[in-house]
């Protein structure tokens, strides 16, 4: 009887501890539970040719402009395979929890043949820690003289290794709504020709639009990291100060210029450090008209604000929408960046990464290019493909003809940092904490100081 | 010979019918085993490592307990430590009073209003925690949000409250809204309960002169244990992992974070940390301990009373 009693007892201690603990051992001990994509992935990666003789493989593409849209991915893959025979099924990654997908199948044993993204996490991540196959072996010096020599930098290892062939390029900017400002007299600040602005007249437009409309104009978006890379340029621009060193081994944003800002930041009315945003969730309101400038901009927001298929350039109101550089007290921005290619995962099927080298090469650097770059809405990495001339695939499409005004401004693609998602966390929560009337010093410094800490491993 | 072959017939068919039970339960026994027991093992075991999702090898290295000592420096866990504190120490109470409170209130409705008021207290329950949290998260909303509307036109507020932003209110919010679905089960839970009391021992004690509370403490209270006991075991284990509202409302930021958010964070978003599973699977054991030692201090008081 006392045994069974122990029994029953431990029995019964298990199951109340199992309410309480699966769901903190479930999330460590089966990752992939969460991956429906990689789940799908299996029968794909273990087939080891179609029956038409090619190979299928597997792509998980991040929403990069329209390589997020299933038909418009699917037009160019079915051409892809028409022409080479390889098949591709493609998985949609959300920015939300894309990367959580990626970390299960790649710690499943599970991941796709190629994927989609920029050198952030394809470099710097699962490049770095050795997932991806080093694609340097598919490009030349005459490829090397074709690319964006940025672009390249950035897609390529400290240990030589190019992790990411680069399809595409953008710079991020900010946006304002035109109407408002000029409502508010403050359109007097804008230089509208090169779209840039001086930090002095920055803070001289949000206090104009502040006493018009008597409420935050624009928002330091902190909920967490989605878009940040809006609020990092808009500290680092407004008085020069740095994100991380040029050599990418550490953060600098401890800098007195980067504090500077964020006090100068803190003390206007028009700004607020909102915490219930990111970078999505300010674009959408935004576009609603509450906010009167948005930091989390790109071509593809001119294009089509808040994907809401409402017409380029434009609010759901109708008011216009301007594309802008961020403030800086030259009026010259360094812009942030935005570097998207193509990276495959060293699954052990030397058929499978030969069938991902052929779609990167019939993507990135063919006649068929044009094609690949216009389905993602941004600019050509490079200037040329075996012979096709890339530098003015735009020239139909006035809008993106007039960004181009931006791209001279690209600054310094710090993103390829050591310990960059630790990073983006840290700065998201000294946001908030700065947002909450904390000492920004202080603040600031902790923050760096753990960022660095991560980067140092 | 009857009487020698009597009792070996009844054994064969008790173990017939042990067998036929057991098999009845191997399924939910293998599911059990395979997504509870062994996971929970596994969790144990790699939090004394240093396991990740980079280095091979499948558990990483044995590193003790530095994982647990770890945890009491880093003021990230003890935040989220203390907020889910909070909330369990906030919710499971209030919870409980409230819903029985209505219970009481509605358990001597006749039948299709008592379903009506069922219907709307479970209806929480039954909806999908996403679409809920959604239309919660459109009701906080900063700019555009019902809740600042109503307070600006009212006059009583002059600037919209940054519900969800604002470490002030963000943790507040998420209670409430914890809350309205917690209440659902445990009303009609206490609903059965009411309607099981034994009347006879009612009419008894009230013959005998008992005044309502008196009848309610001495008499339903006494028969309702058990089911209090349920509930409140029940409302501390969701409390205590209270997870998908902070996910899709907060990100744990404004003062909200939890222990399950920053298990999945330090889990699936810190993957650069070093042996970062086993420090996201040592938060999980201590909040398991946790959950366990109430839960246990929950039984004991029952038991007492």
């Amino acid at each position: 009887m006392k045994m069974k009693k122990l029994i029953a007892a431990a029995l019964a201690m298990a199951m109340a501890l199992s309410l309480a603990a699966c769901g903190g051992g479930g999330q460590t001990s089966t990752p992939g539970n969460n991956t429906s994509g990689s789940g799908s992935q299996t029968p794909a990666q273990s087939t080891p040719a179609t029956p038409s003789g090619g190979t299928e493989i597997s792509l998980w593409t991040y929403p990069i402009g329209d390589w997020g849209k299933e038909d418009k991915v699917k037009a160019i893959t079915d051409a892809f395979t028409a022409d080479t025979g390889i098949t591709v099924k493609v998985e949609y990654l959300a920015y939300a929890d894309g990367d959580d997908k990626v970390n299960s199948a790649i710690t499943a044993e599970n991941a796709p043949d190629l994927i989609m993204e920029g050198p952030e996490r394809l470099v710097t991540n699962w490049g770095d820690k050795g997932y991806l196959v080093d694609l340097s072996d598919m490009i030349d010096d005459t490829d090397r003289s074709e690319i964006n020599a940025a672009a390249m930098a950035a897609c390529t290892h400290s240990n030589g290794s190019v992790y990411e062939y680069p399809l595409v390029i953008t710079a991020h900017c900010m946006a304002i709504n035109l109407n408002a400002f000029k409502e508010a007299g403050a359109d007097q600040y804008l230089d509208l020709e090169n779209h840039t602005w001086t930090t002095e007249n920055f803070i001289k437009a949000v206090d104009a639009l502040y006493a018009k409309y008597n409420a935050p104009v624009g928002a330091v978006f902190c909920k967490g990291q989605g878009g940040d890379q809006g609020t990092r340029a808009l500290v680092n621009n407004l008085y020069g100060g740095t994100f991380a060193t040029a050599s990418h081994d550490k953060y600098t944003w401890d800098d007195p210029l980067n504090i500077k800002a964020l006090e100068q930041l803190k003390s206007m009315k028009g700004i607020a450090f909102d915490a219930s945003l990111e970078g999505g969730d300010e674009i959408k309101v935004f576009y609603q008209g509450v906010l009167k400038m948005a930091f989390c901009w790109n071509i593809a927001q001119q294009l089509n604000p808040n994907q809401a298929d409402t017409g380029a350039g434009l609010t759901a109101g109708g008011d216009e929408i301007v594309f802008m550089g961020f403030p800086s007290e030259s009026g010259k921005p360094a812009l942030q960046g935005g570097i998207w290619g193509f990276g495959i995962f060293d699954n052990g099927d030397q058929a499978k990464i030969d069938a991902a080298k052929t779609f990167i090469k019939w993507m990135c650097d063919s006649e068929h290019t044009v094609d690949a770059v216009k389905t993602a809405n941004y600019f050509a990495a490079r200037s040329a493909a075996e012979g096709t001339d890339l530098s003015g695939i735009w020239a139909d499409n006035e809008i993106m003809n007039e960004y181009q005004v931006l791209m001279p401004y690209l600054g310094d693609y710090y993103q390829v940092t050591t310990g960059w998602a630790g990073a983006r966390t840290e700065w998201w929560n000294m946001l908030q904490e700065v947002g909450n009337g904390q000492d920004i010093t202080t603040s600031v410094n902790t923050h760096v100081a753990a960022a660095n800490a991560l980067a140092a491993g | 010979m009857a009487k020698q072959s009597k009792p070996s017939m009844s054994r064969a068919l008790q173990r017939r019918e042990n067998i036929a039970g057991y098999l009845f339960m191997l399924p939910s026994l293998i599911f059990f085993i395979g997504f509870v027991v062994i996971p929970m093992v596994i969790c144990i075991f790699t939090s004394l490592t240093d396991m990740n999702m980079h280095d091979p090898g499948l558990f990483g290295n044995f590193v003790g307990l530095s994982n647990f000592t770890r945890l009491w420096q880093d003021t990230a866990f003890l935040a989220a430590l203390k907020n889910t504190f909070i909330i369990v120490i906030v919710s499971v109470p209030t919870v409980c009073a409230f819903s029985l409170w209505v219970s009481s209130a509605i358990y001597r409705l006749k039948g299709p209003v008592l379903s009506a008021f069922r219907c709307i207290f479970y209806l929480p329950v039954v909806t999908g925690s996403v679409a809920v949290t959604v239309v919660w998260k459109w009701m906080y909303d900063n700019y555009t949000g019902i809740f600042n509307h109503v307070l600006k036109s009212a006059g009583l507020i002059e600037q919209n409250i940054n519900w969800l932003g604002d470490p002030k209110f963000a943790l507040w919010c998420i209670i409430l809204i914890l809350f309205t679905t917690s209440v659902g089960q445990p009303i009609v839970l206490y609903v059965s309960a009411l309607g099981n009391v034994d009347t006879t021992l009612v009419e008894a004690a009230q013959v005998d002169g008992a005044t309502d509370f008196q009848v309610f403490w001495k008499v339903k209270w006494a028969q309702m244990l058990p089911t209090t006991l349920y509930i409140l075991v029940i409302t501390t284990i969701n409390s205590f992992q209270c997870f998908a509202l902070i996910q899709l409302l907060t990100k744990g930021g404004a003062g909200t974070d939890t222990v399950m958010y920053r298990i999945y964070w330090t889990a699936f978003k810190l993957t650069e940390q070093a042996g970062h599973f086993g420090y996201a699977n040592a938060m999980g054991v201590v909040l398991a301990i946790f959950i366990g030692l109430l839960s246990a201090l929950q039984f004991k008081l029952a038991k007492e009373k």
